[in-house]
């Protein structure tokens, strides 16, 4: 994956088609998202992530949370490709 | 079962592309992990379920019916069914009495249909599943899953629904019929590929998997997820088929199934009335086309079921199915056994002009019987 210049928010589901579920939800709920593969770091998993912005982030747990539809972890991706866990979702 | 147009391409697309759902990020595993969650949104709005990751991919009905029974069931428990039931159900249930699992068949009565309070009585402390089929495969008779299934659940048993015959055919929603599960095939009157089927699990079943591997989630785990689909889904998906299945269930959900219905009924009313008027014909299963789905079983006097499909098939290129369908206790209640019975089943592109041509060469068949 190419190095990030701003921060972005990963979002780690169970399965494919919670991923799936959730870039429904999140479109619908007009949060600019895009899939990517898991990044290697964050889990062994072969499968797909969603990646958002910051500014985004509360808009995108309302409207997941809403839809019982919570990721299993979160995950600030910042230049230089540290990854930090959000616990609060 | 003719498909509508659209599902042979979506097919072919889906293998010239060759992506695999749900084991990469790239844009072909994406779209492959897109047609089966399309599928699956599809199947949860036809069914009028919320959550669609309650609906399991099968290869067909028999696979999700063998994992409902084998699933749910351990030695000491007890299951009821029904004489009609196909042998994806019967088999399983006779497999499963061999390591210590008691099975009650409930006879229908001399009309096709199973009567839910007989059902309902045979249900015992230890009963565990009631196992039944929405319409016959034979008879086409409609039978009382609601009632049952609301009966089974006052009394702590779950449901299990056979609907290989009226999925896609009859209107009905998971909320009007209280299963908790419900099994079908893709092929029939779901207008999809062979090779599709599914198995709908309501929340709160506790159900084994049936076979445990890959599922691309939870991949640094010995242990298989716990969670929809994914716990009843492992290996390699048919997502060719489904991605065929997804097309034909969009234009299942456009048409509306209440719109297949009722021409089918036409068809069917049209088919009843027109064979019970040539002699040497009888017709099985209730006469009123509401009281069953879009097949109609029959014997012609004196010749072998096998003989009236060969000539239907040779001589008017009319296919039909001969024999016992997969379900010899149906014939014996029928009084069918073993011969069985030939079965016509017109589909949402039959049209008046084909009941006709076969019901004139049912007539010629007949009449040139001896």
């Amino acid at each position: 994956m190419a190095r990030a210049a701003h921060p972005e928010v990963i979002l780690i589901f169970r399965g494919t088609h919670q991923v799936m579920s959730a870039e429904k939800i999140l479109k619908r709920g007009g949060v600019p998202m895009r899939l990517i593969p898991v990044p290697r770091r964050l889990t062994s998993d072969c499968g797909l992530a969603i990646r958002i912005f910051p500014p985004d982030k509360d808009r995108a747990r309302k409207v997941l949370s809403r839809a019982k539809l919570l990721p299993r972890s979160v995950h600030i991706l910042r230049e230089g490709e540290v990854y930090e866990e959000e616990p609060c979702w | 079962m003719p498909k509508p147009k659209g599902v042979a391409e979506s097919v072919a697309g889906a293998i010239r592309r060759a992506g695999n759902p749900g084991r990469s990020g790239h844009a072909l595993s994406i779209r492959s992990a897109r047609d089966l969650f399309v599928a699956r949104e599809r199947l949860a709005a036809l069914f009028g379920v919320r959550d669609s990751s309650r609906f399991v991919f099968a290869e067909n009905a028999t696979e999700a019916l063998n994992q409902a029974i084998k699933g749910i069931l351990r030695p000491g428990d007890h299951a009821v069914t029904t004489s009609l039931e196909h042998n994806s159900v019967m088999r399983p249930l006779r497999r499963m009495e061999e390591g210590g699992v008691s099975v009650t068949v409930v006879p229908a009565g001399p009309g096709g249909v199973v009567d839910a309070g007989a059902v309902a009585a045979a249900i015992r402390k230890n009963t565990r599943l009631v196992a039944v089929v929405h319409a016959s495969n034979v008879t086409g008779a409609i039978q009382p899953v609601a009632k049952i299934a609301r009966a089974a659940r006052r009394a702590g048993a779950f449901t299990l629904v056979d609907a290989a015959q009226s999925a896609g055919s009859i209107p009905f929603s998971l909320a009007d019929i209280p299963a908790d599960m419900l099994a079908a095939t893709g092929h029939k009157a779901l207008l999809g590929p062979q090779g599709t089927g599914f198995l709908y699990v309501r929340e709160g079943v506790p159900l084994v998997p049936l076979i445990e591997g890959g599922t691309g989630s939870r991949s640094e785990s010995d242990h298989q997820p716990d969670f929809f689909p994914d716990a009843l889904e492992s290996g390699t998906q048919n997502s060719v088929g489904i991605a065929g299945l997804a097309v034909s269930l969009a234009w299942l959900l456009r048409r509306g199934v209440e719109t297949v219905r009722r021409k089918e009924e036409e068809l069917l009313g049209d088919l009843i009335s027109g064979m019970e008027r040539i002699p040497g014909v009888t017709v099985f299963g209730p006469r009123d086309p509401s009281r069953r789905v879009s097949l109609v079983s029959f014997l012609v006097e004196g010749m072998d079921p096998g003989v009236v499909g060969m000539r239907l098939e040779k001589t008017f290129g009319i296919l039909v199915r001969a024999g016992l369908h997969c379900s010899p206790n149906s014939h014996r209640t029928l009084g069918t056994f073993p011969e069985g019975t030939v079965r016509v089943s017109p589909g949402p592109f039959s049209t008046r002009r084909e009941i006709s041509g076969f019901l004139a060469a049912l007539r010629k068949i007949a009449s040139a019987r001896r």
